[in-house]
């Protein structure tokens, strides 16, 4: 199969059983993409198909085929964090950090169709990414703070 | 330009960049070439005999290269404290989940398979899951040989009962026949999961004689003399590599099934990595307890309270092994920070037939102070006294003792009570079906072994060398904050090396809000011992008395010279300066953390839901190292005290976990969460250089309490037991109305 992750296509020959978060987590070694709940709960998982948030784990590869894949590897250009990795740091918008890069691709999904999200929906939005460190404060203004950053052209 | 004092600053966290680019390598994201899986056959019995196990289909299967059970495991039983617990099965399960047999193979896919193939015939035996039934006089008894467990306590008489501990003090019959009021009530708390959202995991290699370890502990080297004792190899034999950790809240002091990745990777000459799903970590994982809390209260007409006797009891589960004390605390926090001349606390721990309980921040805490907090407002109202007033009027102030006879240095309790009340708007009008609750609580920083080395090289980075393995709490962000501070330079000249376990002999770990106290002390004085070594260093090449000699940043000022740098110095003479500490502050701190919470709910009298509108949290704090990191734990804290109230609870039906997905098993997401008001009282006093006060417990433990007292208030019906589903109180609705 073909398949463009963060710019790059691969071709790649895998067992029709393997999920999107096995292929990029063991085939391509790329790692920050985290598998946790396993059953598509807790949005560890989540990459961008597509431009569309979806949990990797219970994604089959070849249903990503042809599409271009974001990961949180993917977010950072050569020499800047994304305004939202810079946000997340500066706003303590992670703790132990495994939900993390779910938690800003979900992120940045949402930044991307709405630019001025309310509060409420960035909560709603995020509502499918689990943290069981923050208590989702600290996310919540991370994620405001990078997009009121963004409209004021910072 | 940055600040030269760190300290209390909200400077980024050490680990930043590597956890939002997905670089930070965590235990499931180690591999090495050759690497084999590993999977675990687990009991479906809750009591029983295995009277056949066959391994032999597993073992012929293709792609498979070890398969082990009790046979291949030595013979010593695994445990933190109280060592009861095989590392396999030998011959006789004791709950559901227990771990039988295990197999290496080329692929997860393929372990499963095999894992499927194994064939167990059991024989059952009689079962007991509840505290009741595992103390009853026609009860099986789990665990018949227990004296003999490796630090176990002798038993008077056979018991499912394995620990039993009271305290006395005055003359509690006399002031129960004396007091106006007498108040009797049981309390109940649900099992719970930690619920970090990283799976345990181990990676174990064998190579020329040395065990390498990848595994996600939060207590690297009692990890390790756990696994030289139960391999029965030299502790000398075995390194723990620093993974980073995602998630702990208690239950990553647990290695769960590292010794059996140990006896995997033995058996196969390869290494195994073993990763456990979360069918397995809700089943067979190292929950929160549940427990059963009586209290019998006496009470004058006036709000003074005079006798109070605790029963707390402890469903221990089917072993102890994952207790790293064998049991848990929290009895006398069902005690609370009153005064109460004549008391009886009395803890029971008890093995029952179900998954074996660990540790959850806060070991014991959440129960009893949920407990004794919805008690006191019972109390409160029978008296009809504001609960507010009535806390107030018994609190322990500097110089009472407590109900178990310990004091506390300055107390701040009353300023925390007070500043929670009147944020939280205690006192203003409240429309029908709203309702709000108090609750209070204490946590001291937990003390410990720590260790920390300051090396200053040539060229002025700074290294600051640490045995701790950080859980996710920021703590490395912390040691350097303190050792920019020491040297008043930049954070970022001053990174961490973490060692793996080869790098000390003896350190605690995280845990208990140890961290800050034990290792921003280690951390101080390493930079302390630099300092001197600097300045001795200094004294000797220009002939000076050290007295004479005086830091301001980087620039060393000696009289009657121009001022030298020292980072070009060490350049010049090509060598580091090193001090190094081992610390040890085993003592619990007398000056605690208060934690006053108002939760102010909205319960609706047709459905009996619950909406948490508002929740306001006073802690009385020392000085506040990093505030966003501080702030986080409030945060996290709360929002767990949250589900812990409301949803979680690990649904056991005849011994069997049945909430084995994060799809049953709900925990808070961003919508859940009411807006948080954070009061901070601060304080002069503390523990440490730095005279701080732990934060990772108090804004857990009260919460529950907090929002039955506000249901309570609501709409007039107590919740005694946890969690408080929108089912309970439609029912104690329901009920009241017949």
């Amino acid at each position: 199969m073909r398949i463009t992750v963060n710019g790059t296509t691969h071709e790649l020959d895998v067992p029709a059983s393997r999920t999107l978060a096995e292929l990029l987590r063991t085939d391509l070694d790329l790692t920050g993409t985290k598998e946790s709940c396993a059953v598509g709960v807790c949005g560890a998982c989540t990459v961008l198909v597509a431009g569309r948030i979806v949990a990797s784990c219970i994604t089959l590869a070849a249903q990503a085929a042809d599409a271009n894949i974001v990961t949180v590897e993917g977010l950072a250009s050569e020499d800047r964090l994304h305004p939202l990795q810079q946000s997340f740091i500066d706003h303590g918008g992670f703790q132990c950090g495994i939900c993390t890069p779910g938690q800003l691709v979900a992120a940045k999904a949402l930044l991307d169709q709405n630019s001025t999200p309310t509060e409420d929906d960035i909560r709603e939005w995020m509502s499918g990414n689990l943290c069981r460190c923050t208590g989702y404060y600290q996310i919540v203004e991370s994620i405001a703070a990078a997009a009121a950053a963004a409209v004021l052209g910072d | 330009m940055t600040s030269l004092e760190p300290i209390g600053v909200a400077g980024p966290r050490i680990d930043g960049v590597a956890k939002v680019t997905g670089e930070a390598k965590y235990a499931v994201d180690q591999s090495l070439s050759g690497m084999l899986f590993g999977r675990l056959l687990h009991s479906s019995r809750p009591h029983a005999r295995i009277v056949r196990l066959d391994t032999s289909a597993a073992a012929a299967f293709p792609g498979v290269h070890a398969v082990i059970t009790s046979a291949d495991v030595g013979d010593h039983l695994y445990g933190r404290r109280i060592k009861d617990m095989p590392v396999l099965a030998r011959d006789l399960v004791r709950y559901v989940g227990e771990r039988i047999a295990a197999v290496a193979a080329d692929s997860e896919e393929i372990a499963r398979r095999a894992v499927d193939l194994i064939e167990v015939e059991y024989e059952d035996l009689p079962s007991v899951f509840s505290i009741d039934d595992a103390l009853a006089d026609s009860a099986p008894i789990l665990h018949p040989d227990y004296g003999t467990y490796p630090g176990s306590h002798p038993l008077d008489a056979p018991s499912n009962c394995y620990f039993e501990h009271t305290i006395n003090r005055g003359d509690i019959e006399s002031a129960f026949a004396e007091a106006d009021l007498v108040v009797e009530n049981t309390f109940e708390t649900a099992r719970v999961h930690q619920a970090y959202l990283e799976p345990h995991a181990s990676l174990v290699h064998l190579d020329r004689g040395r065990v390498h370890v990848w595994t996600n502990t939060k207590a690297p080297q009692a990890i390790r003399d756990v696994l030289a004792f139960t391999a029965d190899i030299s502790r000398d034999d075995i390194v723990l590599h620093r993974s980073t950790i995602g998630g702990d809240f208690g239950g990553k002091g647990t290695p769960l099934n590292l010794p059996i990745c140990y006896f995997l990777a033995r058996a196969a000459g390869q290494p195994v990595r073993m990763v456990a799903d979360y069918i397995e970590e809700f089943g067979a994982g190292s929950p929160r307890h549940a427990t059963l809390v009586h209290l019998k209260t006496g009470v004058m007409n006036d709000g003074t309270l005079v006798a109070h006797h605790v029963r707390f009891l402890v469903n221990s589960g089917a072993y102890a092994a994952y207790k790293p004390n064998g049991v848990i605390g929290g009895a006398p926090r069902a005690a609370g920070p009153y005064r109460v001349a004549n008391s009886r606390i009395e803890a029971r721990h008890v093995y029952t037939n179900t998954v074996p309980g660990g540790h959850m921040r806060s070991p014991g805490s959440p129960q009893a102070v949920f407990a004794l907090e919805s008690q006191l407002d019972e109390i409160a109202r029978r008296l009809d006294i504001d609960p507010l007033r009535f806390r107030l009027h018994n609190l322990v102030e500097d110089g009472d003792d407590t109900a178990w006879g310990e004091q506390f240095e300055h107390v701040r309790l009353k300023e925390t009570l007070e500043s929670a009340a009147e944020a939280a708007g205690y006192d203003s009008p409240k429309a029908p079906f709203i309702g709000r609750g108090i609750a209070i609580g204490d946590h001291g920083a937990g003390g410990g072994i720590g260790n920390a080395e300051v090396v200053l090289h040539p060229g002025g980075s700074i290294v600051l060398g640490t045995a701790i393995f950080d859980q996710g709490t920021g703590t490395y962000t912390t040691l350097q904050q303190v050792v920019a501070g020491q040297f008043r330079v930049p954070t970022d000249r001053v990174s961490i090396e973490v060692w793996d376990t080869d790098g000390t002999d003896n350190d605690s770990g995280i845990g208990g809000s140890r961290g800050t106290r034990v290792n921003t002390t280690a951390a101080y004085e390493a930079a302390q011992d630099a300092r001197r070594a600097l300045i001795a260093l200094v004294a000797e090449r220009f002939d000076q008395p050290e007295d004479q000699i005086e830091f301001e940043t980087d620039e060393v000022r000696i009289p009657g010279r121009d001022p030298i740098r020292w980072p070009d110095l060490l350049t010049e003479i090509e060598e580091p300066v090193t001090g190094r500490v081992h610390i040890e502050e085993r003592s619990p701190a007398r000056i605690t953390g208060f934690v006053a919470q108002i939760a102010e709910v909205a319960a609706a009298p047709e459905t009996g839901k619950v909406d948490v509108l508002r929740f306001t949290t006073a802690h009385d704090v020392g000085r506040v190292l990093n505030p966003v990191g501080h702030q986080g734990q409030i945060n996290g804290g709360v929002v767990q005290g949250i589900g812990y109230s409301l949803m979680e609870e690990l649904q056991v039906e005849d011994g069997r976990v049945t909430t084995l997905s994060f799809g049953d098993f709900k925990i808070p997401v961003a919508t859940d969460l009411p807006p948080l008001q954070t009061v901070l009282v601060e304080s002069e006093h503390g523990v440490g250089p730095y005279r701080i006060k732990g934060i990772g417990e108090t804004p857990n433990t009260p919460v529950a309490a907090a929002i039955a007292n506000a249901v309570c208030d609501a709409v007039g019906v107590r919740i005694f037991n946890l969690p408080i589903t929108s089912e309970k109180v439609h029912h104690a609705l329901h009920q009241r109305e017949n």
